[in-house]
Order: structure tokens, then C-alpha cells, then sequence
């Protein structure tokens, strides 16, 4: 059945399948501690563990998983779905700015590769969108897939090593530290720094509102004070060069 | 939380994590975001994340729920984020931190 065309084919798929792992195991390496510290709040989690474990293969987002599963002892369904959304809001910027290489791909994979679509991901592909179409696609997949295996099996670890791990070692914390370490590291610019301590500051003032509310308090007036940092900022440098 | 309420969680935020990512895709293709959207979308990160730790800091027990030990431990890690531009070197850090105090005190 296989012609020396196929061959040839077939040859240049693992290619691109052997280049899109090697690209993606460096970017892995980092989310491993994130992983493990997933597995372990999920055994602390308020969810069953089972459902809790679930949310590797239904949402597939780390911080959003992360937020549920530790929130969950404390919020109503409102307040969890409506921070994953929030959180998740960076992925609408992913699929803005990958929306015109998935335009001329076949229907099936325009459905089903967005499901795949985490940071690194995104950091791998986006870089990558002269590749032809055909190429581009088997890239993403084979990159995508590898995360969502290599995902789901570094968190059952944490998982089992969590449940053997004495609670003295305080290991609750760890999503707390996660969180913060997040942030300074997504911090690019100064109206960040404004979004970040404003968004803290105001889910601190707002931490009696029921329902873990202040999260969205805060994070809403944190986007908004981020915005006007900039448009202040581009105002300033604006006149400085007149 | 009940089960049956965790399992309705989980699919609702599955779903609406699947909608950020494929709604521009499937529905919108090569429908560019407005301007001013995609410039407050980049603050989004830093604003719900840091409000996030908060809220996890306190426990749900407001004000009262947070302990100094582990604001310590945060702003270590915080400052050796910063300083390393390193996720692992945040954690081992804090939770080192974290660790001696408890030790200490």
C-alpha cells in the first residue's frame, strides 16, 4: 500500500512530529512543580478526588484547575465558574491572535485543536505560522497531545505523592505561592505592576464580600486600573516626544 | 460540596475554558479583537492571579484568615520571582521559607 511517494510522506510527518517534541519538552520542564502541586490540592480539595482529577481532561488549564480545585471548599458554582472564566479570559487573546492560521484548516481541526491551546503552546505555534498549513497542523497536534499526556500524568503523580506527604509540611500553601510567583512573572510593563497590586488590593478590601466575590472585584478593577496605567503611560511618552 | 455539584463545576468551567479558546476560531476567523480589548485583556493575568492569592492566603475566613507565616513565605517568593524570572526557584523558596518559620516559631 505504501508507494515511495507515502514513504517519503510518511518520513517527513515524523519529521515534523520528532521537531514539534523536541520543542516541546524545554517548555514541559516548568510546569512540572505546577503539576505536582495540582496533584497535591487535589487530594486537599474540598471536590472529590476523582472529579477533582477530572478537571485534567475536561478543562486542561492550569491556573483555572488549580483555582477550582482549591476554591471549591469555599465558593458556590457561580463564583468558581465565573473566576475560571476570568482567568481563562488570556486564552481569548491566543485564539485572536491564532484565528487566521486555523482559518484555511479543515473543519474538524479547527474544532478540536483549540482544546489544546495552553501557553506553551500557544508560545510554540504562534512563532510558527509560515509553516504550510498541513505542517503547521501536524506540529500543533503532536506538540498539544504530548502536553495533555505528559499534563495528565504529572499531576496523578502529585496526586499519589500528595496523599503521603504529612499535612505539617503545609503543602496549602504551595497554590498560594504558585499564584504569586505567576504574577511577577507575567509582569512585562509598569501598568502590570499597576493591574497586580490593584487587583490585590482590592480583593484584600473586598474579602468580606460572600462567595470569594472579591476575586472578581478584584481582578475587574485590577484590568481597569492596568488599562488607564496605559493609556496614561502612552499619553505621557506621547508629549514627551513633541 | 456534594458530587453532584463538583461534577456540574467541572463541565461548566471545561466548557467555558474550550469557549476562550475556540470561540475566535470556530466562530470569528480572522475577525481581528477591537483595539482597547485586546490591550485590557493583557492585564488580566496579573490582575485576577494576584487577587487569586489573595483570596487563597485568607481562606475564606477574610481578613482574620491570613496568617504572617505564610505572607512571608509569599513575599520571598515574590522577590526571588523577580529576581530569578523563575517559577521552581519562586516555589522551593517560599516553601523553604515557609518551613523555617514554622520551625522557628
Amino acid at each position: 500500500m505504501a508507494t515511495d511517494v507515502h514513504d517519503d510522506h510518511d518520513r517527513a510527518d515524523v519529521g515534523i512530529t520528532a521537531a514539534a517534541l523536541r520543542a516541546a519538552i524545554p517548555l514541559f520542564i516548568p510546569a512540572i512543580p505546577f503539576a505536582l502541586v495540582l496533584g497535591v490540592a487535589i487530594t486537599d480539595s474540598a471536590m472529590p478526588a476523582a472529579v477533582a482529577w477530572s478537571t485534567n481532561v475536561f478543562v486542561f488549564a492550569g491556573a483555572a484547575q488549580l483555582a477550582v480545585v482549591s476554591l471549591a471548599a469555599t465558593a458556590t458554582w457561580l463564583t468558581l465558574v465565573a473566576t475560571a472564566a476570568v482567568i481563562n479570559l488570556r486564552h481569548v487573546m491566543y485564539s485572536a491572535a491564532l484565528s487566521p492560521r486555523f482559518s484555511d484548516q479543515p473543519r474538524w481541526f479547527r474544532w478540536i485543536g483549540p482544546f489544546f491551546l495552553i501557553d506553551q503552546l500557544f508560545a510554540l505555534t504562534s512563532v510558527r505560522v509560515s509553516m504550510p498549513g498541513p505542517q503547521w497542523r501536524r506540529f500543533y497536534l503532536s506538540a498539544g497531545i504530548f502536553y495533555f499526556t505528559s499534563w495528565i500524568a504529572s499531576v496523578t503523580i502529585g496526586l499519589a505523592v500528595g496523599n503521603s506527604i504529612p499535612t505539617e509540611w503545609r503543602l496549602d500553601v504551595a497554590p498560594a505561592i504558585m499564584f504569586a510567583g505567576l504574577v511577577v512573572l507575567g509582569l512585562v510593563n509598569r501598568p502590570g505592576i499597576v493591574a497586580a497590586v490593584v487587583g490585590a488590593g482590592v480583593c484584600l478590601l473586598a474579602l468580606e464580600v460572600p462567595n470569594n466575590g472579591g476575586i472578581l472585584i478584584g481582578a475587574i478593577s485590577g484590568v481597569v486600573a492596568g488599562y488607564l496605567a496605559e493609556v496614561v503611560a502612552t499619553r505621557r511618552s506621547e508629549r514627551a516626544e513633541r | 460540596m456534594s458530587t453532584f455539584a463538583a461534577v456540574t463545576a467541572v463541565l461548566s468551567v471545561g466548557l467555558i475554558t474550550y469557549g476562550s479558546r475556540a470561540g475566535l476560531i470556530v466562530f470569528l476567523a480572522d475577525r481581528p479583537l477591537p483595539v482597547n480589548i485586546s490591550r485590557a485583556l493583557r492585564y488580566v493575568g496579573p490582575a485576577v492571579l494576584s487577587a487569586l492569592t489573595v483570596n487563597l492566603v485568607a481562606g475564606g475566613q477574610g481578613i482574620g484568615g491570613v496568617e504572617w507565616i505564610e505572607v512571608a513565605a509569599i513575599g520571598v517568593a515574590i522577590v526571588v520571582a523577580a529576581i530569578a524570572r523563575n517559577l521552581i526557584a519562586a516555589l522551593c523558596a517560599g516553601m523553604v521559607t515557609l518551613w523555617v518559620l514554622l520551625w522557628l516559631f
